[in-house]
This record gives C-alpha cells, sequence and structure tokens, in this order.
C-alpha cells in the first residue's frame, strides 16, 4: 500500500500558479526526497499535504483515505501527517520531553514511548532539557523524535538541515534516515540540496513551476535525467551541441555511444550530457584514437577530488573530474582528453 | 460588543432628526471644539512620543545611573487618573488652567502609553544590526536614527494612537483645567438643560475624529508590515550608549519628569490630608470600596482579554479587512467620553440584557467595550512574536485548533497578554463616569468614593481613596514595567 | 507549563463565558412589591449629604433605601434611556431643571396633595409632580480684602460695569447659574437679558467648572468675587474645620427682589411605577418632616422650604429674601436661558 498518494495536485495564489498538476507516490516505509529549486511549488506541496493549504484541484490520499480533493479537505490535525520544520520549531514553553510528548495521548506518554524517540535520535538523557539549551542539531533531533512519536503514517520534512553547518548536516543525515528506518517510519523529505536528495532518499522527486518532471531512483535520475534542465540541475553537467550517427555522439570533447532516447532517432543535431567524471584526462602526446587536444586553464582542488578546466581548441571549455590522486594540472599544459562510457542525448531544439 | 455604543449613536442621533443635526454640528463652535481637540490631541502626542521614547532611550540603551529606578518611574504615571492630576496640578498653582496646562497634565500622565511598548521594542530590536551599523562607521546616535528607530516605529505609533484617543475621550483633565474640547461639550451638553441627544450628535464627531486618526495610523503600519522577525538562538546583548558628563544632567532631566508627573500630585493630596478635617469612612469601607475596585477590575480585565484574544489573533495570523474591521471597531469605541459608553450601555441593559443592567456584569461589559483595544493591541503583538510555524508543527502533531491554541499560542503569549491584562485592569480602576452609570446600586469603588468627597470638597476625607487608588495601581503598573524588559534588561548589565 | 496544567485555567475561561451566556439569556422583570420596606432611590445629591439622613430613615421606618448616586444631569439621562423599565423609585435632585426634564418625559407619578401643601407654590412643581426639599439663594461671594464692603453692588446688574471687569467668577453649566438666567429673562424679558449675559462675558467674566471652585478661588484671593448658591461657604468651612465666618469669603446678598437674589430648589419626584407604593411616600413624607429639613439646615446650610423648620445660622431668614417668583419647572424656559447662555458666549 502507499502512504501517500498526490494526483493532479494544483493550487493557485492569485495569478500565480504554485502547483500545476502535480504526482506523487510514496510507498509505505521509503524516503522519497522531494527536489527542486526555489519557487518550484514544493514547499506549497508539503503544505497541502499536511492540511496548512486547501488544494484548488486534484486529490491527496494518505494510507489510502482521502484528505484533500473536490469538496473534501480534511484538517491538518487529523490528517496524522506530522511536519517537522526548518530550524526544528521546538516549543519553547516546553521541555524536551513534553516537546516529544506533545502529540500523544496521556496513556501513550506514559508508555515508555518518549524514552523510545529520544534514544532512537541519540538523546536520551536529555529529557528535562529546555529547547533553547539544545545545540541546532540536537534541536532538529528533538523535532524528529517530536514527530515520530505518534507513529504518524507520514513524516514530512521541509528542509530540515538547511540551517546547520556542513559538518553537522552529513552526521544528521545519516541518523535522520537511521531513526526513520529504525521506527519504519515513512517520510517525504523537502530540499532543493540535491546532494541532500541523492545521498539520502531511496527516490528522487524533481519538481519544476508546479509539475514533476522526474521521479526515480537517486542513480537513475543522476544518470539519466529527463532533460537537459534535470541533468544540471541534479549534478555537474557539461552539455555539448554534437550530432548522432549510427548509435554515437559527436562533440567538440571527442565521441560516445549514445544510451536511453535520443540515441535512436533521426540523425541530426544534438544536445549531449556528460558529467565531469566521465571526462579523462591525458598526458598531450597521447595517440590513441579519439583523443581530443587541449590546455589546461585551471585546477580547482576539492580535497576528495580536484576538477580540471580545460580549453579545447575550438574554444570550448569542458570540466574533468577525478578523484584525488595529488597530481596537479598546472595552467598551460597541454592535454588529451576522452568521454568514457555512454552519454545522454536530446534533440538540440529540446535543450534549455 | 464594540459595536453597542456604535449602535446605540446611530439610533439616538436617526431620532434626532436631519434639522436638529445639522443644527448641531455646522456651527461655529463645533469648528472650534474640532480644532481645539485636534491641536491637544496633536500637542499631547508629540510631547508623549518625545518623553516616551526618550525616556526608553535613556532607561534601555545608556549607562543612566539609576536606571531601575527610572523604569519603573517611566510607567508609574499610569497609576495616577488625569482627573487627580489635574485638581492637584491646578490647586499647586494659581492660574494653571487652559489649553497648555491641559497639554501638560495630559503628556505627563499619558507618556507611558508610548514608553511602555517602545522600551520593549528597543529590548526586541536587532542588536546584530545595530553593530552592523556601527562598524560601518556610523556614530551611535545616527545608529539609533537610522537602524533603530525605525524598527521602533511600530511601537511608537500603537502608542501614539493609544495616547490620541485617551486625549479625545479624556474629560476629567480638561474639565479642571479649563479647556473646551469635544468630550467636554459632550459632558457640558448633558450638564446644559440635560440633553442627551445634543451630547450624543456630538458625539458622532468624535467617532468621525478616530476614524480619520485610525486611517492614518493604519497607513503608517502598511508601510512597516513586517515585524521584527523572532530569531533563533540567545539574543546577544544591545551595547550601552556611554552618555559621560550628560550622565546627570540626563538623570536630572529623568527625575524632573517624574517630579512633575509624580510629585505634584503626591505633595498635593499629602498636604489636602493634614490640612483638612474631614475624614473618610471607616476602614471597612475603604477596603469595601477597594475590594470593589479590585473585582471588578480584574473581571473587566478577563473579560477585555477573553473579547480581545480572537481579535489578536486574526490581527496577528490573518491580516485582512475583517481583521482591520474588527480592530478599528475596537478603537472606535475607546475614544468615546466613557458617559457615552455608559449610556450605551444603559441602552443595551434595558432593552436587551435587563436580567444584567446594574449588575457587575454589565459593568464589566462596559470595561471591555471600553479598553479593548488596549488588550487588542498586546494581545496582536504578543501573537505576532511567537512564530505561526510552531502552530503548523502542532496541529500535524494531531492537534485540534483549539488544543492548539490552549497548549501553544496562548502559553507562548501568556507575558504580553499578562501586559495587556495590566493595563486593562489599572485602566478599569480609574475609570469614573461609566462605573456611575452601571454600577450596582449601593456599591462604592475607590474612583466613586473619590468622586463623592470631592464633590462636597471634602479632600481631605478624598485623598486616602486618591492615594489607595495610585498605589494599587502602582501594582499593575510596576509589573508592566518590569514585564515589558524595562527591568529585565537591566538584570544582564548588574 | 505543561498542557495538562493549562487545561483547568482553559475550562475556567470557558466556564466563565457560558456562565455569562446563560445569565443574558435569563429574563424577569425588576422585582418592586408595592410593600416590600425597601425603596431604590436615584440621587443626583452627594453621598456625604444623603447618606446619614437615609439611615436615619431606615432606622425609624425600617423600609431599607437602595441608594444610587451620581450626578444630576447624568441621572437625568440615564432616566431618560432606562425610561419605563428603571429600577428607580424616587429621584432626588440637585435641581428644578433636572426634575422638570424627567417629569415632561411623564415619567413622575402625582404626589400626594398633603405632602405638597407644606410647600410654599413656587418651590414645587405645577402639576404636584415633584417638590422642592431645600432651597439656595443666589449670592455674591467676596474677599474683603479685594473688595470693599461699601463697593458691594444692589443688583446683579451693577457686575456689568468698569468697577468688576474681570473680577466676577460665573460657572455657566451649572444648573443654578441656569436657573438664575431664568430669573433674569422672566424678570426683565428676553432683549434685557440677552445684553446683560453679552455684557457680562464681555466684562472678562472668569468662568470656572462649578461653585467650590469659585467660592475656594474667592477665598484664595485670586479672585474677588464670584456668583454662587450661598451654602458653598458653609460646605468649604465644614471641610476647614471652621465656622463660616472664619473665612476670608462673605457673602453678599443682593437687594430683596433683584434677579440676583433668586432662589432655586432641590428637590424630589416619585417615578411612576412607584405611584401607590408606601415606601416611596413615606420617603417624600420624611425628606418634608422636622427632622430632615432641621438636619439640611444644620448640615448642608440650605434653607429648609417647610415652615417651622429653623434656618441655617449665618444667613438672612429666607422669607426676607422675597425671590422673584420664576417657574422653576418650566423646560421650554429652561431651554430658552441655555440658547441664551450659549449666545452669550459664557460657554465654548
Amino acid at each position: 500500500m502507499t502512504a501517500l498518494d498526490v494526483t493532479a495536485a494544483g493550487k493557485a495564489y492569485g495569478p500565480v500558479a504554485a502547483l500545476a498538476g502535480a504526482h506523487l507516490s510514496v510507498p509505505e516505509g521509503a524516503l522519497v526526497a522531494v527536489l527542486g529549486p526555489s519557487g518550484c511549488g514544493k514547499t506549497t506541496l508539503l503544505r497541502c499535504v499536511a492540511g496548512l493549504e486547501r488544494l484548488d484541484a486534484g486529490e491527496i490520499r494518505v494510507a489510502g483515505a482521502l484528505v484533500a480533493g473536490p469538496r473534501v479537505h480534511l484538517p491538518a490535525h487529523r490528517r496524522r501527517v506530522a511536519l517537522v520544520p526548518q530550524e526544528g520549531a521546538l516549543f519553547p514553553h516546553l521541555s524536551v520531553a513534553d516537546n516529544v510528548g506533545y502529540g500523544l495521548d496521556r496513556a501513550a506518554r506514559r508508555s515508555g514511548r518518549v524514552d523510545e524517540v529520544l534514544a532512537l535520535v541519540g538523546l536520551a538523557d536529555h529529557h528535562r532539557r529546555m529547547p533553547h539549551q539544545l545545540s541546532g542539531g540536537q534541536q532538529q533531533r528533538v523535532a524528529l523524535a517530536r514527530a515520530l512519536a505518534p507513529r504518524p503514517p507520514l513524516i514530512l520534512l521541509d528542509e530540515p538541515f538547511s540551517a546547520l553547518d556542513a559538518g553537522l548536516r552529513a552526521e544528521l543525515r545519516q541518523d535522520v534516515r537511521a531513526a526513520l528506518r529504525a521506527d519504519g517510519a515513512t517520510a517525504v523529505l523537502v530540499t532543493h540540496d540535491q546532494g541532500e536528495a541523492l545521498s539520502l532518499a531511496d527516490h528522487v522527486v524533481v519538481m519544476r513551476g508546479g509539475t514533476v518532471v522526474q521521479d526515480g531512483a537517486p542513480a537513475d535520475v543522476y544518470a539519466a535525467p529527463a532533460d537537459p534542465w534535470v541533468a544540471r540541475f541534479v549534478g555537474d553537467a557539461m552539455l555539448l551541441a554534437g550530432t548522432v550517427t549510427g548509435g554515437r555522439a559527436r562533440t567538440a570533447a571527442g565521441e560516445a555511444p549514445v544510451v536511453g532516447a535520443g540515441a535512436a532517432g533521426d540523425p541530426g543535431a544534438v544536445t549531449v550530457l556528460v558529467r565531469p567524471e566521465q571526462l579523462r584526462l591525458t598526458p598531450a602526446g597521447d595517440t590513441a584514437p579519439g583523443g581530443i587536444t587541449g590546455r589546461v586553464l585551471r585546477h580547482d582542488f576539492h580535497g576528495h577530488d580536484s576538477v580540471t578546466v580545460v580549453g579545447l581548441d575550438d574554444g570550448t571549455r569542458v570540466l574533468s573530474r577525478r578523484l584525488n590522486d595529488g597530481a596537479r594540472d598546472e595552467p598551460g599544459t597541454a592535454v588529451t582528453l576522452r568521454i568514457e562510457g555512454p552519454v545522454r542525448a536530446w534533440a538540440a531544439d529540446a535543450a534549455r | 460588543m464594540a459595536l453597542l455604543p456604535l449602535v446605540y449613536l446611530l439610533v439616538r442621533t436617526a431620532e434626532a432628526g436631519a434639522g436638529r443635526i445639522a443644527e448641531e454640528l455646522f456651527t461655529g463652535r463645533v469648528a472650534v471644539l474640532t480644532a481645539r481637540t485636534v491641536a491637544l490631541a496633536a500637542v499631547v502626542t508629540a510631547a508623549c512620543v518625545v518623553l516616551g521614547v526618550g525616556t526608553a532611550f535613556l532607561v534601555g540603551r545608556t549607562d543612566l545611573p539609576g536606571r531601575r529606578l527610572f523604569a519603573v518611574l517611566g510607567a508609574l504615571p499610569l497609576a495616577v487618573p488625569t482627573y487627580i492630576a489635574a485638581f492637584t496640578w491646578v490647586s499647586t498653582l494659581d492660574g494653571f488652567t487652559g489649553f497648555w496646562a491641559s497639554a501638560v497634565v495630559l503628556s505627563l500622565c499619558s507618556y507611558p502609553y508610548v514608553y511602555l511598548p517602545v522600551v520593549a521594542a528597543l529590548d526586541r530590536a536587532d542588536a546584530a544590526q545595530e553593530d552592523v551599523a556601527r562598524s560601518l562607521g556610523h556614530n551611535p546616535w545616527r545608529t539609533f536614527r537610522s537602524v533603530t528607530l525605525p524598527q521602533l516605529r511600530p511601537a511608537v505609533a500603537g502608542g501614539a494612537l493609544l495616547v490620541a484617543l485617551y486625549v479625545l475621550s479624556d474629560f476629567g483633565a480638561v474639565a479642571l483645567l479649563r479647556t473646551d474640547t469635544f468630550t467636554a461639550a459632550i459632558f457640558t451638553a448633558f450638564d446644559l438643560g440635560f440633553d442627551r441627544t445634543g451630547a450624543l450628535v456630538l458625539a458622532t464627531v468624535l467617532v468621525a475624529l478616530t476614524t480619520v486618526l485610525l486611517v492614518g495610523e493604519g497607513a503608517t503600519r502598511r508601510r512597516d508590515a513586517r515585524y521584527a522577525a523572532v530569531g533563533a538562538g540567545a539574543r546577544r546583548p544591545h551595547t550601552r550608549l556611554r552618555l559621560g558628563p550628560a550622565r546627570l544632567p540626563a538623570a536630572l532631566l529623568l527625575a524632573v519628569v517624574a517630579a512633575l508627573a509624580l510629585g505634584v500630585p503626591a505633595l498635593n493630596l499629602a498636604r489636602r490630608l493634614a490640612a483638612g478635617v474631614s475624614r473618610p469612612g471607616s476602614l471597612p469601607e475603604i477596603a469595601a470600596a477597594a475590594g470593589n475596585s479590585l473585582t471588578v477590575s480584574a473581571a473587566g480585565a478577563a473579560l477585555t482579554l477573553l473579547l480581545a484574544l480572537p481579535i489578536g489573533l486574526l490581527v496577528a495570523r490573518a491580516p485582512g479587512p475583517l481583521a482591520a474591521g474588527a480592530e478599528g471597531l475596537s478603537y472606535l469605541s475607546h475614544a468615546l467620553p466613557g458617559v457615552v459608553i455608559g449610556l450605551s450601555l444603559v441602552f443595551f441593559g434595558v432593552n436587551v440584557a435587563y436580567p444584567l443592567y446594574q449588575t457587575r456584569w454589565l459593568l464589566t461589559l462596559a470595561y471591555a467595550v471600553l479598553f479593548l483595544p488596549l488588550a487588542v493591541a498586546a494581545v496582536s503583538a504578543a501573537v505576532a512574536q511567537a512564530p505561526p510555524v510552531l502552530e503548523d508543527v502542532a496541529r500535524s502533531l494531531g492537534r485540534s485548533p483549539a488544543r492548539v491554541l490552549a497548549t501553544v499560542t496562548v502559553p507562548l503569549t501568556v507575558p504580553g497578554i499578562a501586559a495587556g491584562a495590566a493595563l486593562v485592569f489599572l485602566t478599569c480602576m480609574k475609570e469614573l463616569p461609566a462605573t456611575l452609570l452601571l454600577r450596582p446600586t449601593g456599591m462604592d469603588t475607590l474612583a466613586t468614593e473619590l468622586w463623592t468627597h470631592t464633590g462636597v470638597a471634602a479632600y481631605a476625607a478624598a485623598a486616602p481613596y486618591a492615594a489607595l487608588l495610585v498605589a494599587l495601581s502602582a501594582i499593575p503598573t510596576w509589573f508592566l514595567a518590569a514585564r515589558t524588559g524595562a527591568l529585565a534588561s537591566q538584570e544582564g548589565t548588574r | 507549563m505543561s498542557p495538562s496544567r493549562l487545561r483547568p485555567a482553559v475550562a475556567a475561561a470557558l466556564g466563565g463565558a457560558l456562565l455569562f451566556a446563560l445569565a443574558a439569556c435569563g429574563g424577569g422583570e425588576p422585582a418592586s412589591e408595592p410593600d416590600d420596606k425597601t425603596i431604590v432611590l436615584y440621587s443626583g445629591r452627594n453621598e456625604t449629604l444623603v447618606k446619614p439622613l437615609l439611615d436615619k430613615f431606615s432606622q425609624q421606618t425600617g423600609i431599607a433605601v437602595q441608594a444610587r448616586y451620581g450626578t444630576t444631569a447624568q441621572m437625568a439621562a440615564q432616566l431618560a434611556e432606562e425610561g419605563d423599565r428603571s429600577p428607580a423609585e424616587v429621584f432626588l435632585a440637585q435641581d428644578a431643571g433636572a426634575l422638570g426634564a424627567v417629569n415632561k418625559k411623564g415619567m413622575f407619578a402625582a404626589l400626594p396633595a398633603e405632602a405638597t401643601a407644606k410647600v410654599p407654590a413656587i418651590y414645587r412643581a405645577e402639576d404636584g409632580n415633584w417638590v422642592g426639599v431645600t432651597a439656595r439663594s443666589r449670592v455674591l461671594v467676596y474677599n474683603p480684602a479685594l473688595v470693599k464692603a461699601a463697593d458691594l453692588p444692589a443688583s446683579v446688574f451693577d457686575l456689568t460695569g468698569p468697577a468688576w471687569k474681570g473680577k466676577v467668577a460665573v460657572a455657566p453649566t451649572n444648573g443654578s447659574f441656569q436657573a438664575f438666567v431664568t430669573a433674569v429673562r422672566v424678570q426683565h424679558g428676553e432683549q434685557k437679558a440677552k445684553e446683560f449675559f453679552t455684557a457680562l462675558k464681555a466684562n472678562d467674566a472668569q468662568i470656572r467648572a462649578n461653585n467650590i471652585e469659585i467660592v475656594t478661588d474667592v477665598d484664595a484671593g485670586k479672585v474677588p468675587a464670584g456668583l454662587v448658591n450661598h451654602y458653598y461657604l458653609g460646605e468649604i468651612a465644614k471641610e476647614r474645620g471652621v465656622t463660616p465666618e472664619q473665612l476670608n469669603a462673605k457673602l453678599h446678598f443682593f437687594t430683596p427682589g433683584d434677579s440676583g437674589a433668586m432662589v432655586n430648589v432641590s428637590g424630589v419626584g416619585v417615578l411612576k411605577r412607584s405611584a401607590t407604593d408606601p415606601d416611596a411616600r413615606a420617603l417624600v413624607d420624611y425628606l418634608l418632616g422636622a427632622e430632615a429639613q432641621t438636619y439640611f439646615a444644620e448640615e448642608t446650610f440650605e434653607y429648609p422650604v417647610v415652615a417651622g423648620a429653623p434656618a441655617p445660622a449665618y444667613v438672612p431668614a429666607l422669607a426676607d429674601l422675597k425671590a422673584p417668583a420664576i417657574d422653576l419647572n418650566d423646560l421650554e424656559t429652561l431651554e430658552a436661558s441655555i440658547a441664551l447662555i450659549k449666545e452669550s458666549g459664557l460657554t465654548p
């Protein structure tokens, strides 16, 4: 059974359509990330699911039950959809234990559920603390525990990590996923951070302009984006002009086999997606077939990997990423480059 | 509820007929009264803004000696009814009457309406913004003007509105100081030939003046649409300005203001107590009057808050025509003289709720109608400070809107709401005209006893009631000063 | 604060609101049995003066008086607003104008002739619906340090002369002043009255809110003289613990028959709903009885209106004043007087 079904959801604020026929399906026990730039409608979608906004069109089902649809609007407090907002939003006048127990009835509060979820988020000893005595990360953990406590069929996480610093964020992400898993909870995570979405979720839904443009496993969305916009949004992407003949794409940076949509079809002008990690550099003088020559413009060191910017003879600039091997490509050095593995291509007029 | 006085005015002025209305309104006298009333409101409001913001700044942001004391003294004039202040002034200073005398007394009595919200807003204002301005090379004064003052504007505008409305409705001070304002004319119309209709026709002009004021204040508010956001994490303390050689003169200035606002009434009351031979009633009588004052004022404050809560929530959470309308209505009745509100509730009590007539319930209701805006302002400010996301979360956890209100919104806004209650409470303590009309037969309060004794020149008998009235009002006032951060902000620097 | 601890508070608040609503839904007329040994009195006269008298009345008759105090003018407005449903049974007013206003609304019941007969006709309503309880004379209060006895005016009309410029205080919004205006109009006609009051204003008459202020200011030498009712001097003397003779301020009575020597009354009327209530009648009789009349003379320094009661100590006898005869009850006349006050510029 699915925990959440959103069908053709529509919502407008005056003349501005925030949702224009969005679809979303979340299987029970899954963690689904809704990914999109700001203004894409993802927060509206979340607020409609939570019952904080009224849907104009379409319908929403939680655990099979219709909660929003034509002439149906179950108020927020009857939907059993728990919210974890940005910055936690703990009730400042309640202790940690009272915060976590807020959504529980008296019996449930006594049953040890509060201890259980606090242990789950790693704050077993913080019952009596007040919110202002906690760090930002701890506040988020309590907020998650609070949402988990009543065992809702669905938990909504609204950019829950955005206010935290980078180191804390990575650690907390994994702890949140572990806690959700351990409790068997189903969750929707709304984020504009593609790294967060890809690393955390079982399933990624990409939104743009109030609709869902792609929906799939993180690896699939990354490797096989639906269009050039998605390609760029979910990771670094080079979109090169080229032609396709006989299942092979030809671009200024070399040629490679084409897979998926675009591989068939008529030969002609196409836009080709090449990820920086697909571009291999070898020292100049490599005479094996298919090599293209270029000159190093810049070398950016990122610790675990590095990116080299190469200028081709025709003026095109391309990126090559590789795991850090200690080598440096000095600017001005001549190099040979090749595309590795299959690429995606779209008819040129589809490119945006 | 706030509509009652307006409905009453409508009914009674409609009875008067167009000819009578025109005869009463389109006269040179009305024009003169309007001009004088508006001028008085403008002068007093301006003076209160200067006194209120100045005191708040000195207390909240400088190393003024005796800050804790001045923080309380700044709020205390609220405890002095204007009729007591005016009475003591005019009997202390020969010929202290007329427009400017009224302006002085009203300003001294009502500047806490500006001081209290501003000192609270100063405490809330973002310290980081001020630090940034200083780091960009602005001197403290320029920083205050360009960064802090804009953040204070909603607080200043709200306080100034209350002052202006108060001046419109005040009778005690202007009558004693012989300044003929609209409200004075309304009372005079009652006295002159017991002319109810003429008085009420005049009262409609006050409603019109108030509407103009409200529209003006609404315009300022739209410009400052965003209230300061509530940031996460602990607030940093504000940097205190060193006054240097100006420390003592500044303290002296505040001491003079306090002496004028509090010392003059206190000394005069003491002198009268010593000079007269009349004595107040027995101790049980005084205690009964004090008890009545406390209970009806407490009930008034409670009912006012109960009514203000939905309006305040609406104003803060769902701003729009409905909220603005409800808020505006509550302000309209605030500018009407107590006698008009009193009569409108007599009308309501006699015709609609007869079992309540001349019971404490109807008196309580009158207080609510009169002082609703004080509570609405406090509630909406408090609610605006409580982040709405907390309510979203609470609802998502399966709590009904009523439960959310009771367990999240109200507890978070309790301090602000309590401040509103204290303000309403002490204003109820001072109220006289509506109390006289609506009190249960035989019930005396401190204010009515005071009125009774001054009515036969028994000043010595009146003085203890006046002193007790001021003393009991000073308790909620002290709480207000403590609550709004005037004192709290001192704690850190001790 | 935990949610569970808050619940009782919320419940209490809601309960209170519910009670309030229930109370509002209840019905019922005011209980007013004709012979229940209790009456509701609306008093426009001060509690300090009236209450001791009412206590004596209750002691003697066993009739409890629920007295409600306010200003005479506002009580008249309140009575008008309450109409038939007024809980009031008896209205005791500071001046005749207010009694006339309530009478004009048809709210008073006729008083028994044996009660009204005790009082001279000029001190009661023509239709017998209210009756005077005490009388007060118009006087000029003056400060001998500022006004020589020889310069005191024989007639109030002398006050518009240059010798009195800026020296006379008046309280134009006061009922007693309005009655005085009526006296001038009745005696001398509209034209002369208008000339007089306009001249009074032009002579820089000092405006005060009430008579007490005038007497206080005259006594303190802040203003040389003022037009007031006679008994205020006694009131202030009482507060200072002295006799009226010991004060700086002195009273000057105008020549008998002069408009300035007019006499006004405080009075009482019975509301229609208590027309047959013996308790209300008993109170009226008591107020006109020897004990009450003596009380007023001794405690409030007013003139008794019933023959036989002693006159107050420091003033000439009422009979010697020969006050001009005017109908204090005539509200049309009162309205004309008010219009005249407004025209003269004495009020804003």
